[in-house]
Parts: structure tokens; sequence; C-alpha cells
């Protein structure tokens, strides 16, 4: 059934508009401009044509099937009017985007329950009300202007919010800051939510990376069994809203006095290994580190740096988020000796071997044959906004090298000169992880070790 | 009786509340390691009881009216001979009926008085939306200052109760801290395991509170329990 939402053969989109601005309008501008190579049918009473498209009176008068219907109504009286016409259609799925139902309360709440009961009655899979649906390549029911085509990429984002899901998605596609497939926003959740989807995405081949961010969670036991199974193959980033301990409830028990709501979502997340963000910017930088780097096999990191002082904050900062800095094997020790002037500790600092064979050739000998030391599964990368860090950058040197040494990264960009330092983040940024802070460097890399050695202790 | 005989007692008596001799008589069916209790409803029984489960013993107040039994003079320990039994036995009723003098008071529970040992909280609660959820922590101060506990989703396995047990702060007092006994922990892991595994197949139980439950070098006992019903 979920197949009718993200691969429709037929669109009517109803309440278009041929007004730029409207929202009726730009679902259709948006679904225009995706690759969507199927039937439009956009439903108004008062059009006749929109964007080259011919004009439906009613979904009733359209045709040929509608695989999907996407409303944009003025009022929830003519919403649940539309959804018993796409009943009476055979139209198996429909994404809602207007407001004004269960989130308002009361009548709101009433007119959402009749679309539940149409929805139940004729086998119709209900996505919202008051959500903005589908961002993809093949078909974008979003609200907002996209600017871009979006990727092909491996990773997904399901959101609650309408607005909030829409504009991340247009905000990653235009910045390409994440490999995004599709981006999907579920609002109310009359029927279609989280566990669908989270199932629906699970056992598509092309995602890696699942991204959640919730305000409520629909059926919490049945999303702790969902994303186990899926947690076990794919990476489910997690960010839970009401999170707060004025969640715990008034019980008879000790026990219940002590459990709070965000207790429990947390304990799930454990349970189910999805990993737990704490902002939005966690949402998509959590995401970024898992569809661009390889799980490491443990915690053992090599903190990358060419200024010893940073070593203190970000040894601590690791220790704070369970990384572990081992020593180096004296084989690589004893290999690098001439290019540090003490013995090589970790962090790793590489100052003396550049002042010695120069910024690139460090970073492709020394560097590297600290990096492959087999006591290390991860590094830590500090670079600053220098003219030949951007050169190294420019030349693919630091990119090439991570992807031989096959092992996972982050890097971190504290100090330097805007000019360098942003080209440094924005083209680096396409390829690797790059962190403006060591602490959601560290904490992102954390996670990423969390999650590999979980995934290994499962295949063990 | 049976769990199921027990359960529809209570709901036919529209009891929400289990006794404590309910709850224990129903968690050991599921396998969980309780004091023996035995229900007296006269001062001589209780002598009786005592003398056969051996000294010393605890008597407490036995009413589903009587949530808080140490406020309402409910709980004498460490009873070492007839004598005591009979003493307590009657401050016990006295004290409860001047309490709440509306009270059913079914008797006086008898159970071995335990050793002490760690004192350990387990418990179950029923989430709206995530289901039955299992608890686990150290008693006393660090679980009603420091709320330091743990939970999971029912049903749990083997691994998840190694990380309940692995996950709380004062992880290192099971260890033994400061020449204490060490606990048990794979029994305390085992407990939780069969008690996640009774809620998944006994439906209508709201809340259960293990609470103490005593962790030894070798076992564990649940000293009070609690059981409330949907």
């Amino acid at each position: 059934m979920m197949e009718l939402f993200f691969k429709p053969k037929s669109v009517a989109v109803i309440g278009a508009s041929g007004t730029p601005g409207k929202l009726g309008y730009v679902i259709i501008k948006n679904i225009a401009d995706s690759d969507f190579q199927g039937e439009v049918y956009p439903v108004n009473p008062k059009s006749d044509e929109i964007l080259g498209y011919k004009v439906y009176k009613s979904v009733k008068e359209i045709p040929g099937d509608v695989d999907l219907a996407v409303t944009a109504l003025p009022t929830p009286k003519l919403t649940v009017a539309t959804v018993r016409d796409c009943a009476e259609k055979g139209v198996k799925a429909v994404i809602i985007e207007s407001a004004g139902f269960a989130e308002m309360g009361g009548e709101g709440k009433k007119f959402q329950q009749e679309i539940v009961e149409i929805a139940k009655q004729n086998n119709i899979r209900v996505m919202g009300p008051n959500c903005s649906g589908i961002v993809s390549r093949d078909i974008v029911t979003s609200i907002y202007p996209m600017t871009r085509k979006v990727p092909r990429g491996n990773v997904v984002l399901i959101g609650q919010s309408g607005l909030l899901a829409a504009g991340m998605a247009s905000d990653i596609v235009e910045n390409e800051s994440l490999d995004i497939s599709k981006v999907c926003s579920i609002g109310n959740k009359c029927d279609v939510n989280e566990n669908d989807l989270l199932e629906y995405f699970g056992k598509e081949q092309d995602v890696d990376v699942i991204s959640m961010y919730l305000e409520t969670v629909s059926d919490g036991k049945n999303l702790t069994a969902i994303a186990k199974k899926v947690a076990a193959e794919k990476p489910v980033i997690f960010l839970s809203g009401g999170r707060t301990e004025a969640g715990a409830r008034a019980a008879m028990s000790h026990t219940g006095s002590i459990a709070s709501n965000a207790k429990i979502v947390e304990a799930a997340a454990r349970q189910t290994g999805m990993i737990m963000a704490d902002d939005f910017t966690e949402l998509k930088d959590f995401a970024k580190v898992f569809s661009t780097q390889p799980l490491p096999k443990g915690n053992r990191v090599a903190v990358i740096t060419l200024a010893g002082s940073v070593g203190v904050n970000v040894s601590d900062l690791c220790a704070t988020y369970g990384l572990e800095l081992p020593k180096l094997t004296a084989e690589t020790t004893e290999k690098l000796k001439d290019m540090f002037d003490t013995p090589v500790s970790n962090p790793v600092d590489l100052y003396f071997s550049v002042t010695k064979i120069g910024f690139t050739r460090t970073l492709e000998t020394t560097f590297p044959d600290a990096f492959r030391d087999p006591n290390i599964d991860a590094a830590v990368i500090i670079l600053a906004g220098f003219e030949y860090t951007q050169e190294a950058v420019q030349k693919k040197i630091i990119q090439k090298i991570v992807q031989e040494v096959g092992k996972p990264v982050v890097v971190c960009m504290i100090v330097g000169y805007n000019k360098y330092k942003n080209v440094i983040m924005d083209q680096l940024g396409k390829d690797l992880p790059v962190f403006p802070s060591l602490i959601s460097g560290v904490k992102a890399l954390s996670k990423l070790c969390e999650y590999g050695i979980r995934r290994q202790k499962l295949s063990a | 009786m049976t769990t199921a005989q027990i359960l529809n007692k209570a709901r036919d008596e529209k009891r929400t509340v289990l006794t404590e001799i309910e709850a224990k008589q129903i968690l050991g069916k599921a396998g969980i390691n309780c004091t023996p209790t035995v229900l007296a409803d006269t001062k001589e029984q209780a002598i009786a009881i005592s003398e056969q489960i051996g000294y010393p013993v605890v008597l407490k107040v036995s009413s589903v009216d009587i949530t808080h039994k140490s406020d309402a003079g409910g709980v004498k320990v460490n009873l070492k001979n007839g004598e005591a039994v009979a003493r307590a036995y009657d401050e016990i009723i006295s004290s409860c009926r001047n309490y709440a003098p509306e009270a059913n008071i079914e008797g006086v529970a008898v159970q071995k008085m335990a050793r002490p040992g760690t004192e350990i909280i387990m418990g179950m609660i029923k989430d709206p939306s995530f289901g039955p959820v299992v608890m686990f922590g150290l008693g006393g101060v660090l679980v009603e200052v420091l709320k330091d506990v743990s939970f999971r989703i029912v049903p749990i396995e083997k691994a998840d109760a190694e990380d309940m047990t692995r996950e709380i702060q004062g992880r290192k007092l099971l260890e033994g801290y400061r020449g204490q006994e060490p606990a048990d922990v794979p029994c305390l892991q085992d407990m939780l395991v069969k008690l996640s595994d009774f809620v998944d197949r006994t439906p209508g139980i709201e809340e259960i509170d293990m609470n103490p439950v005593f962790a030894y070098s070798d076992g564990a006992v649940v000293v009070d329990a609690r059981i409330i019903l949907s």
C-alpha cells in the first residue's frame, strides 16, 4: 500500500490552483518539476487548465484510475466530502495537507474521525491531515517551492510537522547538505504513522539511513518491535519531542511515579538500537555521518591535529562520550619515528611532520600510517581554515586518503579564516561529515561507534 | 489457587489492589523468589505459622484498604518468639483499627524475616503507548532521591536485562562496595526476564512493585510486593 504514496502512476491534486503562491499551485508546480512520469489531474471546479494540465471539476470526473490523491482544501468540511469522493472513485491513498483537524480539538477532531471512518470502510490509507506529504525525486507534494531536483540519495527523513519537514527538505536539497532520497511528513497521523513508514523504508533496498522526528509516538509497543528489526539492519536516528519529566504520571506504585515519557522513550531507543538525536541539527548531522562513513568495529579513536593544545579538550570530550584514545602500536611508532619530535602519541600531533615534509606529504603519508594502526577504529580530524587546507580539500587529498584507509572519520573545524573555512566546510562537507565544533563532531562519532559496536554484537 | 483464580477473585470483589500475600503467590508462580508469607487471622494462628516458617519473623497488617502499612503501625519486624508474635499481633490490629476504622482487615501476614542484602527495586507499569514497561533500580535513597533506575519495554530478552543492570549509575554497589556482600546480578537479570515474561502473558495488570528485593551473593528474594490491576 505504501507504494501508492511513493510510486503512484497517477496523482490527483484536489484544491489545485493556477495562482502562483497559492498552496494548490505550489503542489502542482512541485509535481511538474519532479521526475514524476504518470498522469497529473488537478481538481478545481473553477479552472480549466493549470500549468498545462487539464483541470477536472471533481475527482469523480477524472477518466483514468487515480493512485494517489493530494488534498489542499480551505475547510475540513470540504476535505471530508472530498475523501468521500475519493472513496467512490476507488482511490486507495490520500494525502491531506490542510490543517484544522485534531490539532485544533473540538469540531476538527470530529472531522478527522469522520475521515478515519471513511478510510477504514473503503480500505484507503490516509497520510495527514496537517502535513506536507512527500518530497522525493519522483514526486513532491510539499507546499514549499523546490528549487532543485531531489537527489536519489540513501537517506530518508520522517517528520511530523508539515512546515518543519518541508522546510528541512528544501534546506537539505538546496544546500546539498545530505544525500537525501525522501522526506515524508505525517502530520496528525490519523492513519499512516511512523511505524508504517519505518517498516516500508526498512525494506527499501536503496535506503541506508532513516532519520525520524516525532512529537508524539503513535504506538510505542509496535514501534519498539519494528525499530528493533529495522535498526538491526540500518541505522534509525530518532528525535523525540515531549521528552520532559513533566510526563511522569500520577500512579499508585513506586515504579509508576518514577517512569516518565522521557525515560520510556529513551529506554525504547536503547532497547531497539535507535540512535537518539537531541535537536534537528543532530538529526541531519548524524544522518550525514551514518550515510557517508563505514561502521567502526569499536570505539578506539585517533585524534589527528596540527595543534597540541586542542588535544586536551578533544580528549576530554572523547572520554565524556565514551570514546577511547588508545596508544598506537610499537610498529607504527617505529615507522613514524622520524616524523615526530617525541614518539607519536594520541592525539596525533602532525605539526613536526608538516614542518619537515610539508602539509600535503604529511596528509599523504604520516596521517594514513597513523590512521591504519590496528589499534584505531576511527578518527577525529581537526582542520584549520588556511589556504593550504583549502588546496588539499580542493585536490580531494583528504577525501582520497580517508577512502583508501576505509575507516570512519569526522572532521572538526575550529579556527581559520572564513574565506578558506567556508570553502572547506562546503566542499569537504559534500564528501565527509564536517562540524563547526569539537563537541558536535565527537558526539556524532560516538553515536556511530556505539551503533557499530551494537551491530558487531548482533552479528557475533 | 492459580494465578487466574487469584486475579478473578480480586476482580469479583471489585478490587484493583492485590494483597501482599496474593501478589507474592502470583510472582512465586511466575518463578520469582519471594519471602514465604502466610495469612493469619488469629493470634494463635500467627504463632503456629511463625513456628513453622522459623524465627525471626515479620508481621504486617493484611488489608487492601491500608496502603501505608508502616504509618498505620501495621508492621512489626524481627520477632524472635511466640510471645513477641502474640504481642505484635494485638498491637497491629488495634493500631490499624485506630488508624483506619473503616478499613477491612483480613488479618496479619506472617513472613520470614529476610536477611538484609543489597536493596533493589523492580517493577512494571503500563504505558499508554508502549504498553508494559519493566524497571530496575537500587532501592532506598538511590531510588527515592536520585531515581537511579533503568527501563525496558516488554518483552525483554536476557541481553536487555543485562543492559538494565549495567545502565544504572550505582552499578558499582552491586559489585560489593566497601566490603558489602556483592549482589547475584545474573539472578536479578533472571528475575527481570521472568517479570517481563509474566506480564507479557498476563493481561489486565496495571502496575507491579517488588520493593524491596534483597540481593545476596547467591540469589535474591522479594521482601515486599504490590500488584495493581487495570
